[in-house]
């Protein structure tokens, strides 16, 4: 037969015959069995509690492991960028032509061109633009500055700004505002030579957007007078 | 009575412990068959990525040889230097072509919003520092890049044309390699390893050549 209470060792059939010495033996041997199953359930509450632990530790690890790989740096697609004031020309029309050109914009931003295109460089002098806008088609950004608004340490900041290739600057009078950058069909008027859009507009368009043949050669053609750099 | 005072305790937890780590085989089964089915698209380099800014860097590096290299054939009478000129400028054409295709492909700007070189400040993938320590950025010139006034000393000379080529071109070459190996040294992406890989092997060989060429003027 099965004993009733499986924590007592002794049948309680022997119960009426015990003497006070195993009444007490008794009563130890229950509370003894008690403390052990209390503790075994604890060891055992205490290693689903570790593991449980482990494995959740495995899994927040991984997971943060995979956010950091996946997102360490965010992309910044040139498409994404967005720059306030740009003006955009679908049409553009490319082609080479001889002779002066009259540009739709000031300065302009694509259109015919000169055969040869002028070399990218730093310019103290004002450039053609026929010879410039072949540089766009080809690629390069065109930094113009007002020489009124921008000197000394401004032109200094400028010439510093622009990309060391791909990238005409040069001076225009009477421009609208105290800088102007143009690629080929894009173009937008800075406020001064440390507005934010000017590395905006490179991140977009330099060597990319709607140039017709971006990374042909933007050395080898034509320089103009003021050429420094 | 040994039975009662393990079984009762013990076999839950040994359920618990076997339906976890069946849970976790399970999860990871089912990731991995989930792989093997629609593979994960590799994540591309950063902008701010060692490929990234190789990518760029040697783009402008290799555009200033192939104008030294089309100056030169214009310039020079020693066919010998002619024909490395056209080699180069064709070749590193092509190259920039491949560079510039892998940051479209990456859907990153051609322009870079930081500094030149300044990828090669990271920590090399054996984890050393970099070697070019913390040099401040006005400081950092592309090696081997000729400066203005080299160039346009180049493109004046009408007496000894083909000597400052070499000279200008085997710095340029040796800069390559610099650059190259640099990226060759944070880089495990197999496609800009591939390239950079070729480019040290052909611009030592032909550094070798150019020194042969400048001893025999």
């Amino acid at each position: 037969m099965k004993p009733r209470n499986s924590d007592s060792p002794i049948p309680p059939a022997a119960r009426k015959d015990l003497t006070v010495k195993q009444q007490r033996a008794e009563s130890r041997a229950v509370k003894v069995a008690a403390l052990k199953k209390k503790q075994t359930s604890e060891k055992r509450n205490r290693l689903i509690g570790i593991v449980t632990g482990i494995v959740a530790a495995v899994g927040v690890l991984a997971l943060i492991v995979t956010v950091v790989v996946t997102n360490g740096t965010p992309k910044v697609s040139p498409d994404a960028i967005e720059i306030t004031g740009l003006q955009h020309y679908p049409d553009t029309i490319a082609g080479h032509v001889e002779g002066a050109v009259e540009y739709e914009q000031s300065p302009p931003a694509g259109g015919e061109h000169a055969a040869a295109w002028l070399n990218c460089g730093i310019y103290i002098e004002p450039v053609p633009n026929e010879n410039a806008v072949h540089a766009l088609e080809h690629g390069a950004v065109w930094v113009t500055y007002n020489p009124d608004q921008v000197t000394g340490a401004d032109l200094k900041t400028l010439q510093d700004s622009v990309p060391s290739t791909y990238s005409v600057l040069s001076p225009m009078p009477n421009l609208q505002s105290p800088v102007t950058i143009s690629a080929w069909a894009n173009q937008v008027e800075l406020d001064g030579v440390d507005d934010p859009r000017l590395q905006d507009f490179v991140n977009k368009f330099w060597q990319a957007g709607d140039s017709p043949e971006p990374g042909a050669s933007c050395s080898g053609g034509v320089d103009a007078p003021g050429r420094i750099a | 009575m040994s039975d009662s005072a393990a079984s009762p305790l013990t076999r839950p937890l040994a359920q618990v412990i076997a339906a976890v780590l069946a849970a976790v085989l399970l999860l990871t089964a089912g990731i991995f068959l989930g792989r093997l089915v629609f593979p994960v698209a590799p994540s591309t380099p950063s902008t701010t990525s060692a490929e990234a800014g190789f990518a760029r860097d040697m783009q402008v590096h290799h555009q200033q040889a192939i104008e030294m290299s089309t100056i030169i054939r214009e310039k020079s009478n020693n066919e010998e230097i002619r024909t490395l000129a056209y080699d180069i400028a064709t070749a590193q054409g092509q190259q920039t072509g491949q560079m510039y295709g892998w940051l479209t492909m990456w859907n990153l700007p051609q322009a870079s919003a930081e500094p030149s070189m300044t990828w090669m400040m990271q920590p090399t993938l054996d984890g050393s520092p970099s070697d070019m320590g913390s040099a401040p950025h006005s400081e950092m010139v592309m090696p081997g890049l000729a400066t203005f006034e080299q160039m346009e000393e180049l493109k004046a000379s009408t007496d000894s044309p083909d000597a400052i080529f070499l000279e200008l071109m085997i710095a340029h070459h040796l800069g390559g390699v610099e650059m190259a190996q640099e990226l060759l040294e944070r880089s495990t992406n197999e496609v800009v390893t591939s390239l950079a890989n070729k480019m040290v092997l052909t611009q030592k060989s032909e550094i070798t050549y150019m020194n042969e060429l400048l001893s025999a003027i």
